[in-house]
């Protein structure tokens, strides 16, 4: 049973809820067990090159870390908190350490079931699923698609600007304005040829017969079995576990229990 | 809602996402170097940027829905695209959206002026904010903190996205590749006038 | 109305943004027959075609007026969508007609658009894929295609649809002269096999004038011009057309100078090359060329021993002072590759460029580019400004002299302009014309006719004829090389095969078709009197 084959609808389902179960929590442990478990899933069952993981990991330990000093030198402070240090309106707390050390895991743990669904599912199923199990409207769905289609040319087009800039030398900007000024060369070119592309796409469209509605048989369905209900209960148990599990050791903070 | 809406005008709304999602990376650096600076508040300086598709779509379509769809498309895309940012984007996404939406709803989708434009950054603004308070665990911060970010945020939906938005629509309708939306339609009038 | 005619128009009229696009047009087109659509830049044709099918009026907001009718039907009478079964279109840009990431799902798109059951698609997509000869692409990534596969692939949506017309609007327009014809080889294959009634806007004739039975000529004002065969359209009635700026077959053409200066006995003008022979005299060379003896031998840009990002392999060349120099070969041959990297946009991974005599790597950009120009081709992304005049006058220490040179490129109405809101081909003098107020020892242009029709492409040349330095273009051209180019280059998979003048090219058949070259009409109509000297003498 690969991750690959988990309908993307409830893939996306079991990390949304995950995230906003996982949100209840300040403490560090319930994070760090959904962490292992994530981590664990993603590469037992889901057949990634740890470098693609790594890459695209890498950039959350930064912020993490950013999460993690700013909880800790701007705390919110309760009585009873032993501080460690003071320095002007600076207040460093062994809570505000926890609490921040706790948020820094808590966006690793976002981060790693994030990965999980960006490694595992293709684009074209997750818009199929959308339509066939969330109801999406076609229209939206295959006009989403068609954009989307055009990433690899606005990508080159972007590339000859950036030539295109250089040659007529206005590569460099300094100053605020000038980046605003640069900006603007790069997006109006890029978004007048992306417009006109769009409603060309869009004739095509109408010209091949759609109309958006509702009724459609898929070429390629995307399936919902009992396999695909289990793995969404086994993430949510999963990340009720790590929360059992903080509670047992003695760390569990509960969100109400900070306002 | 979706009815009114024709292809053209959806897929529209896909390939400003796809621009902007191409632009943010250039412009990610910066966002970096400003977090890494700041801390969390860092981050709020730039906020705007990311709900400057919502003003574009309004101010260039003006339909009803135009603000709410465009997040919620641009979120699927950004999804789409393999970015580690997880299927949670499109729900903060269609949130961002409605706290533009909300201030165009409120003017009944007949008002596009400067202030409605900065007060719809805004609106994204606040309805992100209280999503990012629970998500992002904010009560763990102190309460000055936090406050300075939601302003830090306000100003900058009502500058990023607001006013910068409204500069780049106007720019992209002098091209005239606007010529069959709304806001081409009155750039037209107010050069011929 | 005759049983035999399966579109009927009448008294068609329509407007939208208050211009009126065509008016009162009536004609009728029969089951099967091949019809050209033929009419000047902004004659209506692809408004006309988008009409016989109903995406227009709605599409655009626009007014119809008259009425048409499909198998004795109006078309109001069809269900919304029911037509586009019938009527199925091409379009022009190979890069916005899908959808889908792949072959198979985009062909899959129109067949899930009309309720077909899913078992019988894969065959439907199978037997489309295989009529355009894309049966290998099946599962391959669109965007991965050549330009030519791509339209291929348009045809085949269509095809899968099982229509009974098929309209094509400016197929070719943006592809290179190989893929061009392999697409009409294509849809001439299909037409026997299959047939089908067909409906062809064109500028670029030559290829379709033997498949047409009918032409539909508009003029410039929209209305009807002419309705008839092309031998009566290309015959008598080509002065009328060379006067609404249509194009004619380059064999027409020929047979027109031909006849000027007394030179062709036919009693009619020919539509194919072998009339036109047949009705020469002798041998006439058609040739205007436009050369220039090489004034100075002086090198300017010297290349040894260049490789490039794994593709490019042990390229040496040079060029001179003022020299004119063309770069040609089949897509993917390296032609943007190489220019890249003479103009310094792109690193050599091994080799040599001096520039001026001096190494191209230490150049400064600021001031490489005072002396070195790029001119890209599509003129959009090469656009800074808000404003015609400031696109001339940014960079310019004497802002006066900016409109002197927009009235040179004859765009001085046009000053306060957006830059994007100006014609295809305003377009592309004016980004020709911010490269040329410098005083550039080399100017490098990526494909500056591509897509253009003739007249706009001899304006170009026009505008660099003044020019004195030297002129380096990537072309698939080949007359525009016969004509105005000193030195050409020939890449095939990398590798620099040839360079020398364009005439020894010419008579360098392998290196013609190592590079898959077409060689310019009259050395072409040359070649055939060869051949057919030694036919007529064996």
């Amino acid at each position: 049973m690969s991750l690959h084959e988990v309908n993307p609808s409830i893939k996306a389902f079991a990390v949304v809820i995950s995230i906003l179960i996982l949100s209840l929590f300040f403490d560090p442990i319930t994070p760090l067990v959904t962490i292992t478990w994530a981590i664990s899933i993603t590469f037992i069952f889901g057949r990634i090159s740890f470098k693609k993981w790594i890459l695209l990991f890498a950039p959350f330990l930064f912020i993490a870390i950013i999460y993690v000093w700013s909880t800790m030198l701007f705390p919110r402070l309760q009585e009873g908190h032993t501080v460690l240090w003071q320095w002007g309106f600076l207040t460093l707390t062994a809570e505000g350490f926890q609490r921040g050390v706790s948020l820094g895991l808590r966006v690793l743990s976002f981060a790693t079931l994030s990965i999980m669904f960006a490694l595992t599912t293709k684009p074209t199923d997750f818009l199929l699923s959308l339509m066939q199990q969330c109801k999406m409207p076609p229209k939206l769905a295959y006009g989403i698609m068609a954009g989307y289609r055009f990433l690899p040319l606005i990508k080159e087009e972007f590339q000859t600007l950036q030539n295109a800039h250089r040659v007529r030398g206005v590569a460099r900007a300094r100053t605020i304005p000038e980046k605003v000024q640069q900006l603007k060369r790069y997006v109006i070119p890029l978004l007048a040829g992306a417009i006109r592309k769009a409603e060309r796409t869009a004739l095509a469209m109408e010209s091949k017969g759609f109309t958006g509605e509702k009724n459609r048989i898929f070429y390629r369905e995307i399936t919902v079995s009992r396999i695909d209900w289990l793995f969404f209960i086994l993430m949510i148990s999963a990340v009720i576990l790590s929360a059992f599990i903080s509670w047992k050791l003695g760390y569990l903070q509960f969100y109400n229990r900070e306002l | 809602m979706l009815a009114k809406w024709k292809l053209r005008e959806v897929i529209v709304l896909s390939v400003l996402a796809v621009v902007f999602a191409v632009v943010y990376l250039l412009f990610l650096q910066l966002g970096t170097v400003l977090f890494g600076l700041f801390g969390l508040i860092g981050y709020d300086i730039i906020f705007g940027i990311w709900f400057i598709v919502s003003i574009i779509a309004a101010y260039i379509i003006r339909k009803p829905g135009a603000a709410f769809l465009s997040e919620t498309v641009a979120a699927t895309v950004e999804v789409m695209l393999g970015n580690a940012v997880g299927p949670q984007l499109i729900v903060s996404g269609m949130i961002q959206g409605l706290g533009a939406e909300a201030v165009f709803a409120a003017t009944k989708w007949k008002n596009y002026s400067t202030w409605v434009l900065m007060a719809a950054g805004m609106g994204s603004s606040v309805f992100s904010f209280v999503w990012g308070f629970y998500v992002s665990g904010f009560a763990a911060l102190s309460p000055g903190y936090v406050t300075a970010m939601f302003f830090v945020r306000l100003v900058s939906g009502a500058l990023l996205a607001g006013l910068l938005g409204k500069y780049l629509s106007e720019g992209l309708a002098k091209t005239g590749a606007l010529s069959s939306f709304p806001l081409g339609k009155e750039h037209k009038r107010n050069v011929t006038v | 109305m005759s049983p035999f005619e399966q579109i009927n128009a009448e008294r068609l009229e329509f407007s939208y943004e208050d211009r009126t696009i065509f008016t009162d047009l009536t004609f009728s087109i029969g089951k099967n027959q091949s019809v050209l659509l033929l009419g000047p830049s902004g004659s209506g044709k692809s408004t006309l075609a988008f009409c016989l099918n109903r995406l227009y009026p709605e599409a655009v907001d626009g007014v119809l007026k008259g009425s048409i009718s499909f198998g004795g039907h109006k078309l109001e009478a069809f269900k919304a969508g029911e037509l586009n079964q019938k009527i199925g279109i091409v379009f022009q840009d190979p890069e916005s007609q899908f959808c889908m990431l792949t072959v198979e799902e985009e062909v899959a798109f129109g067949l899930e658009n009309f309720h077909i059951p899913r078992a019988q698609m894969e065959s439907k997509i199978d037997r489309a894929l295989e009529l355009v000869g894309l049966e290998a692409e099946k599962k391959t990534t669109i965007h991965t295609l050549s330009g030519g596969q791509k339209q291929k692939l348009a045809l085949a949506c269509v095809l899968a649809l099982e229509p009974e017309v098929i309209i094509l609007d400016e197929p070719t327009a943006n592809l290179d002269p190989l893929s061009s014809s392999e697409l009409v080889e294509t849809i001439a294959g299909i037409k026997k096999e299959r047939p089908f009634t067909l409906i062809v806007i064109e500028h670029k004739l030559d290829d379709w004038v033997e498949l047409i039975d009918t032409c539909l000529v508009l003029d410039s004002n929209g209305s009807l011009l002419f309705d008839g065969p092309p031998a009566q359209c290309f015959g008598e009635f080509a002065p009328f057309l060379k006067k609404e700026g249509i194009w004619l077959p380059k064999v027409v053409e020929a047979a027109l100078t031909a006849k000027s200066a007394g030179m062709y006995r036919g009693e009619r003008l020919p539509l194919l090359k072998s009339e036109l022979l047949a009705g020469l005299a002798q041998p006439f060379d058609f040739s205007k060329k436009v050369s220039k003896t090489l004034a100075n031998k002086e090198p300017i840009l010297e290349v040894k021993g260049l490789h490039a990002r794994g593709h490019l392999k042990n390229i040496n060349l040079t060029i001179h002072k003022g020299e004119q120099v063309a770069l040609v070969g089949s897509n993917g041959a390296g032609k943007t590759t190489l220019s890249k990297c003479l103009a310094g946009l792109i690193p050599v991974t091994q080799g040599d460029i001096q520039f001026l005599a001096a190494p191209l790597s230490k150049w400064k950009e600021k001031d490489l580019f005072q002396l070195l120009g790029y001119v890209f081709q599509n003129p959009e992304h090469q656009f800074i400004t808000d404003s015609v005049f400031e696109e001339i006058a940014f960079g310019l220490k004497d802002r006066a002299a900016a409109f002197s040179i927009l009235e040179k490129i004859g765009l001085e109405n046009h000053a306060n302009a957006h830059p994007f809101a100006l014609s295809q081909g305003q377009k592309r003098r004016l980004s020709v014309a911010t490269m040329l107020v410098h005083e550039q020892e080399l100017l490098i242009l990526d494909e500056p006719t591509f897509g253009q029709d003739a007249n706009t492409a001899h304006e170009i040349m026009e505008i660099l004829e003044g020019k004195s330095g030297a002129v380096m273009m990537i072309t698939h051209d080949m007359e525009l090389v016969d004509q105005y180019v000193d030195t050409v280059h020939v890449l095939d998979a990398g590798e620099l095969i040839f360079s020398g003048t364009p005439e020894s090219l010419w008579e360098n058949e392998e290196i013609v078709n190592q590079a898959r070259l077409q060689p310019p009409f009259r050395k072409q109509l040359q070649n055939e009197f060869v051949r057919r000297e030694i036919h007529v003498a064996t």
